[in-house]
């Protein structure tokens, strides 16, 4: 191969900032809610013991991030000119033409990871109890945003994904297995409280 | 025990109380930013891995996109090449381009044209 010329560089990637943005958020999406899983898990397992506190503040702040990871990795195909999607097609499952299996997948994982993310919010409305086994479906969106992934990605057959993916996932998926095998989650109450409090010492 | 020990005592405890409150607070700060940090550093990375494949000539779908052209125009060139284009373009056609409107393949080939150019 011969060497790139920088202004070459810049003048074949132009026109494709949107969708770079737009797969590049997506990448990072997927890694941040694979790490996000990861931790919950490991709080709501019997395999971390201490530091509820600060694995909570983490487990929140990456589900924040994926989030806005997810918004980011949406709102960018808006912009991009050989998608022409529209705001519906983003945001409305089985409503778009190009790979419409794939993307409502991805649509839907999406809304479920909002909609379970942010009711951590408003657990005290529903109960505890009841927002702790809705929470469990959190588990469901992110492997439905793996499926749309490896399923739609452009860079699904790339090894640098690939490797990415599995370094986060595959420990997620391992940590799931396990759950969903029997070890039972530690009953706690600390959850209904909105925010850690340090005991005091006696 | 004395009612001033008593009092004192449960000063300390608060005291302690707030300290720890604040420590937690610290590092709840800390983890927020450290999140903050991966976050864009996840991002900046898959980005410029994204953009110097993409412009270097080895985007999955870009080069997708350039052997269906390359295999539509040696089909309309000659009829010895178009058994040839044709295998290519059923290889192509297997991977994905994000392409789909009229306007949006003629931008695309665009792009891809300036994408191989820098490969050669």
């Amino acid at each position: 191969m011969h060497a790139i010329d920088p202004n070459t560089l810049a003048t074949a990637a132009a026109p494709h900032l949107f969708w770079i943005t737009s797969r590049a958020a997506g990448t990072a999406a997927l890694l941040l809610s694979s790490l996000s899983v990861c931790v919950g898990l490991l709080m709501g397992g019997r395999i971390v013991k201490g530091h509820r506190a600060e694995l909570r503040v983490l487990h929140e702040a990456l589900s924040l991030a994926t989030l806005g990871a997810l918004l980011a990795h949406g709102l960018a195909l808006l912009g991009d000119g050989y998608l022409n999607a529209s705001l519906a097609n983003i945001a409305v499952p089985f409503l778009g033409s190009y790979r419409t299996l794939w993307t409502s997948t991805g649509i839907i994982a999406f809304w479920a990871l909002l909609a379970l993310g942010l009711s951590y919010y408003a657990r005290g409305r529903f109960g505890v109890a009841r927002w702790r086994k809705l929470h469990r479906f959190t588990a469901l969106a992110w492997v439905l945003g793996l499926v749309h992934s490896l399923g739609e990605g452009t860079d699904a057959g790339q090894i640098w994904f690939l490797a990415m993916l599995a370094a986060v996932a595959l420990p997620a998926l391992g940590l799931l297995v396990n759950r969903l095998l029997g070890s039972a989650p530690i009953p706690r109450s600390a959850d209904s409280a909105p925010i850690p409090r340090p005991s005091v010492a006696r | 025990m004395t009612r001033s020990a008593r009092t004192s005592g449960q000063l300390d405890a608060k005291a302690l109380a707030r300290v720890r409150r604040e420590a937690m607070r610290q590092r709840a700060h800390r983890i927020r930013r450290a999140v903050a940090g991966l976050t864009a550093a996840l991002f900046a990375t898959a980005f410029l891995i994204i953009y110097v494949q993409l412009a270097s000539g080895h985007d999955p779908a870009l080069t997708a996109n350039a052997a269906k052209r390359r295999a539509a125009a040696a089909s309309a060139t000659s009829v010895e090449s178009s058994t040839e284009s044709s295998a290519s373009s059923s290889e192509a056609s297997t991977r994905e381009s994000p392409a789909t409107g009229e306007s949006a393949s003629e931008e695309s080939s665009g792009g891809a044209s300036a994408v191989t150019t820098s490969q050669s």
